[in-house]
């Protein structure tokens, strides 16, 4: 471990307990331009040569280390599918981005339809590309959210008042993003993203049972949440007009993680077997998340290195959907330059 | 060189430090010292960056000065509690994170660093508590952090 950086007890163990099971070597890092929620930046993953975890300067003390602790159980679900077989991630083809595409069009064109002011061309088209990107984000790491935070709260009592604070914190980013692009994005997009947060805050609020978690009270910001158990609060959050049918699929959702997650020992001794087991889960319930959603065609199980270079390659895959779709009214410049075809 | 001369040469090296450019920052604090080594402020600079690249003895000695200087220096205090904690002097840390504690009881970082070396210590009860304390002023600082980000 290479750090100068006080950490607990547990957390300092579960640094040491991930290197010995990964043979590798954990840098921490502050910086002060860091995601809020940390980054991991893993040799499972990129082309580095050793696993760095990013964080926010301002975290010094359990904040920083309930993200590290989260990051290790990533890392060791990645690393224990590196060795054991194979690490795979959602990648993309040219062919599976145009499935991608032409779907979001084809629901694109039904909103537009309904609406009074109709979107420019130009923004639709390039909407078309920044979304499918964006479900692949999202489906390469939303599903590792609720486990990595079932085990750390399972393995890790002391860090558990900080999780409560961190799971209402990251919630309401999580429900807040892409607000702002509402009536841009096709609503069945819109809903499905919220629906995947919306089963996540459930799940972790079933799982994290709520008096052990009873909010810190004497900071006056959370004052408002005491004597509300987790679960209302995450649930009242849910009702507002903006997502309220993000609740009707994100039920569904709940179900599939349900299924998926019950069979998890989540105590069990941690070794690369186990955390192996998790990483399949993860994956299976991964595909029965895109089934749900409708999107099984899209992308791919392939190495991280195949998706850095399919990402190398979106612009060159997305014009060729688009090339596809549209014919010859797309031209690269209109997409690189902003200019209306 | 002026004392101000000194205190502009701080302000920019404390511009480097936040940036983790620990040598520019380094640079400058020494400069400022050898020009006025009577700033309590510039020695627990120095003592921050030489905790961030891991001098930890010169880390502690620079408190040392600071604290000599000023003797209710909070931050010279917290400081010295994170640079004996590095040198794995739990007991000695435990104390100056008290000491800091009793000048400014708002130091998240002073109440976590207590709670690490009394779990070191295998005070295990006490160490919660220090946690405890930690992680609400952390919270505070966070979600202030997050307003001002909001505008």
């Amino acid at each position: 471990m290479k750090t100068d950086m006080p950490l607990s007890k547990p957390v300092r163990l579960l640094i040491s307990q991930t290197e010995d099971l990964l043979d590798t070597e954990i840098s921490l890092i502050r910086n002060p331009e860091a995601d809020p929620n940390g980054t991991l930046v893993d040799i499972y993953t990129y082309n580095v040569e050793r696993n760095i975890i990013l964080l926010p300067s301002h975290y010094i003390g359990l904040l920083k280390d309930f993200l590290i602790a989260r990051h290790c159980v990533h890392l060791l679900i990645k690393g224990s599918a590196a060795k054991k077989s194979h690490y795979l991630v959602c990648s993309f083809t040219g062919d599976s981005m145009y499935r991608g595409i032409h779907q979001i069009y084809i629901d694109a064109l039904k909103d537009e339809a309904k609406k009074e002011k109709k979107l420019p061309v130009i923004k639709l088209i390039r909407m078309l590309g920044i979304l499918y990107s964006n479900v692949n984000d999202e489906i390469n790491e939303l599903p590792w959210n609720p486990i990595t935070n079932a085990s750390v709260y399972h393995r890790m009592p002391p860090l558990r008042k900080t999780q409560l604070y961190y799971l209402m914190k990251e919630g309401k980013m999580d429900m807040d993003a892409m607000v702002e692009y509402e009536s841009v994005i096709p609503r069945r997009y819109f809903v499905l993203s919220k629906s995947m947060f919306y089963a996540r805050d459930q799940y972790l609020a079933k799982t994290l049972p709520a008096d052990e978690l009873m909010p810190v009270v004497n900071i006056p910001q959370m004052k408002k949440f005491n004597h509300l158990e987790v679960k209302e609060m995450l649930t009242t959050r849910w009702t507002h007009t903006s997502w309220y049918q993000s609740r009707i699929f994100g039920d569904t959702m709940l179900e599939i993680m349900e299924k998926y997650l019950q069979n998890i020992d989540w105590n069990a001794e941690p070794g690369l077997d186990y955390f192996h087991e998790i990483y399949k889960t993860g994956v299976k319930m991964t595909d029965h998340f895109l089934s749900y959603m409708s999107m099984k065609g899209w992308f791919a199980w392939e190495s991280s290195k195949h998706l850095l270079e399919a990402r190398e390659k979106k612009a060159a895959y997305e014009y060729g959907a688009l090339k596809k779709i549209f014919g010859d009214l797309i031209e690269k410049s209109a997409l690189d330059d902003g200019t209306e075809t | 060189m002026t004392s101000k001369e000194s205190e502009v040469l701080l302000k920019k090296g404390y511009a480097y430090a936040i940036r983790t450019k620990w040598r520019e920052a380094l640079a400058l604090y020494d400069k400022a010292l050898s020009s006025d080594p009577t700033n309590p402020e510039a020695w627990y600079l120095r003592a921050s960056v030489f905790i961030e690249i891991g001098r930890n003895t010169e880390a502690l000695e620079d408190c040392e000065r600071a604290i000599t200087l000023n003797q209710n220096f909070a931050g010279a205090w917290s400081k010295k509690g994170h640079a004996l904690y590095n040198l794995e002097r739990y007991e000695e840390a435990v104390s100056a994170c008290a000491r800091a504690l009793a000048l400014n009881g708002n130091d998240a970082a002073a109440w976590y660093i207590k709670g690490v070396c009394l779990d070191e210590l295998g005070r295990s009860r006490e160490a919660q508590e220090a946690y405890g304390k930690s992680l609400e002023l952390e919270i505070i600082l966070d979600i202030e952090k997050e307003k001002k980000r909001q505008g």
